[in-house]
């Protein structure tokens, strides 16, 4: 018994080794992973954008040091201009996680909502006046709201700035009653870490099931023979592809209507945008996964090789596609790598859509990238079909 | 001079450093039953699928119906029928025909034309069954009957009675001669020997190239031969090929 054992051991080793993909692997697979994962993982917090819109006007007070000297007074008692929304600014300068810029109340709307501000700290004129006369002074900080992580570190950082701040004129005797109001353009209180991820799995799932099914698919195709009856038929090559195409995408979009309808009714997601546009956006990824998945299985001879792929393809473009972590927190080099992945903008346009209610319009260059991929796939798998006649 | 359905005219195609066809020359005229005979690597195959327009030919070329494939028009009007059975074993044995029918433009009566098909084939109680569910026989017959069911002028059939019993090859062989009455060309490659006397005219291939051509008893009659098999080793040995003995 023991014999037998080693001999289909022996068989099992001599047949791994020879398929020299999967030996590969085997061992590589990890390495890439890891590696993405560790820089998934900084040590170091991204700092989070705050423009600072500040109206304060200032206020004169009178002069402290003329008072505690108080041996001959002058007639007009001097005074000193106090800016105290300066005050708050520098304070918010002076923490590492936070990158102020001073903007124009014009154009916080539209950071904001573009993305390029995480956060904007609206200072009131009367704010100098309002603290230290009526002693009711107040900040308004909206926040973009729709990354939750973000939202947490905005907000604690602006507190703790403005508390500095309020440490520092404490310490010159001055009481200092300070709110700071929140509001949020998107999102709000009550929204979550789930509503943040719908439109990553939306987009990840689309692209992994898509994917899969068509490389499995015409992996069949060629190996079952029919692949030749199709080639011989007065089909054209690149009907046999626009054809695939069709039929995939009819599923994958069922298939994200469904999970649209299942995030919104049963698992109550926050959710503005309308389905048709999340359509469109799905119907461009999915033309791109089909015909990655027709170019791929050209490179694999068993569906084992297809399932293959799924680590090198579609497991990086979860991890720094946007589907879990959002890219702008990724470390520059992978920012850049995402950004010649399709996920990348899929998930950009759909979460825009979604959680900011954008419309198609306002996401025409992701669309555009989209489009681009989907054409460069299938000049890609028609290009390996006619190789196939060889 | 009538001109042939279909000619071959120094047709070379190499894999990797393996010539499979090596200046082939071949004529198949109108309403014929012409058999490709040869061993296994003879070049059977590949001359089937360069005229089928699925393979491209490294040098050479090949007219059917006077036009050079591969062309989608030629295409339209050619069946065939690959060595194993490609189907969609998910798929029925009516929703595979319709398939094909479908896909080589057939627009009007597929229905029809598809039961027809299948009453040939003798499929027509199994219309129904997933492919995966039928037997291997079953499935070459609605492989037969997907490479013909758009009415071809011309159709190719690789070893269609390979792994087949002997019932049903006589089947298949009486359906291919009424086929041909009909008026359809068929090429049949295969490498059973007595299977080619079936066929008005045969071709002896080996390692690429023509050895001979002509009917059964003509061939039998130059080598001096009783059988078709020793016709083949005659004009083998002749060539001064050979080398597997």
């Amino acid at each position: 018994m023991g014999r037998g054992v080693l001999v289909l051991a022996g068989r099992i080793v001599r047949q791994l080794v020879r398929d020299k993909r999967t030996f590969a692997l085997i061992f590589v697979v990890p390495a890439v992973i890891m590696t993405l994962l560790y820089f998934l993982m900084p040590d170091e917090v991204k700092p989070v954008k705050v423009g600072v819109v500040n109206h304060d006007t200032g206020v004169s007070v009178p002069a402290p040091a003329v008072k505690q000297k108080g041996i001959w007074q002058s007639p007009p008692a001097p005074t000193v201009k106090k800016e105290l929304g300066k005050e708050v600014v520098k304070a918010l300068r002076e923490r590492e996680n936070l990158k102020v810029e001073e903007i124009r109340e014009d154009d916080a709307s539209s950071r904001l909502r573009e993305g390029s501000l995480d956060a904007v700290l609206f200072i009131p004129a009367n704010f100098s006046v309002a603290t230290l006369k009526e002693k009711k002074g107040e900040v308004e900080l909206c926040l973009e709201g729709t990354v939750p992580g973000t939202v947490a570190l905005t907000r604690r950082e602006v507190q703790e700035g403005v508390m500095t701040f309020f440490a520092r004129m404490s310490g010159q005797a001055v009481k200092l009653p300070l709110r700071v109001k929140t509001t949020y353009k998107y999102g709000g209180e009550d929204f979550g870490t789930l509503d943040y991820f719908a439109p990553g799995f939306i987009g990840g799932f689309v692209f992994f099931f898509v994917f899969l099914l068509t490389s499995v698919s015409f992996l069949r195709e060629r190996s079952s023979g029919t692949m030749e009856r199709l080639l011989a038929s007065p089909v054209s090559r690149m009907e046999v592809v626009l054809g695939y195409l069709l039929g995939f995408c009819l599923f994958a979009i069922i298939q994200s209507v469904v999970i649209i309808f299942f995030s919104v009714y049963v698992l109550d997601i926050k959710f503005l945008g309308r389905v048709t546009d999340i359509a469109v956006v799905v119907f461009l990824l999915t033309l791109g996964a089909v015909n990655l998945g027709i170019f791929l299985s050209f490179f694999a001879r068993t569906e084992l090789q297809v399932v293959q792929f799924i680590p090198l393809v579609v497991v990086p473009q979860f991890l720094i596609g946007g589907v879990i972590w959002p890219v702008e927190t990724l470390i520059e080099p992978l920012q850049w790598l995402a950004r010649l992945l399709p996920m990348t903008y899929a998930i950009e346009a759909l979460r825009r859509i979604m959680l900011k209610g954008f419309s198609l319009a306002e996401v025409v260059p992701q669309l555009l990238f989209l489009v681009g991929f989907a054409i460069l796939m299938v000049v890609l798998a028609t290009f390996n079909l006619r190789r196939e006649q060889a | 001079m009538v001109a042939c359905l279909v000619e071959v005219r120094g047709a070379v195609k190499n894999f990797g450093s393996f010539a499979a066809l090596r200046g082939l020359n071949l004529d198949i005229e109108e309403g014929e039953t012409y058999g490709l005979l040869g061993p296994n690597g003879s070049g059977k195959t590949t001359l089937i699928r360069a005229m089928a327009g699925v393979l491209r030919l490294d040098g050479g070329e090949i007219r059917i119906f006077g036009k050079k494939v591969p062309s989608r028009e030629v295409a339209a009007r050619v069946g065939y029928m690959t060595q194993a059975p490609a189907l969609y074993e998910d798929l029925t044995v009516r929703e595979n025909i319709t398939f094909f029918a479908r896909l080589y433009g057939l627009r009007e009566k597929v229905a029809e034309r598809v039961e027809e098909v299948m009453e040939l084939v003798y499929l027509a109680d199994k219309a129904d069954r997933p492919v995966r569910t039928l037997s291997g026989g079953m499935k070459q017959r609605t492989n037969l009957a997907c490479a013909l069911v758009h009415r071809p002028r011309l159709v190719l059939l690789d070893e269609p009675t390979v792994g087949v019993d002997p019932r049903l090859r006589q089947g298949l062989w009486e359906y291919f001669h009424r086929l041909n009455r009909e008026g359809t060309t068929l090429l049949i490659s295969t490498h059973v020997m007595d299977e080619a006397e079936r066929c008005g005219r045969i071709a002896f291939l080996q390692e690429g190239t023509v050895l001979a051509v002509g009917t059964p008893a003509e061939l039998k009659e130059a080598a001096g031969a009783a059988t078709i098999e020793e016709a083949f080793l005659y004009f083998d040995r002749r060539r001064g090929g050979g080398d597997d003995g």
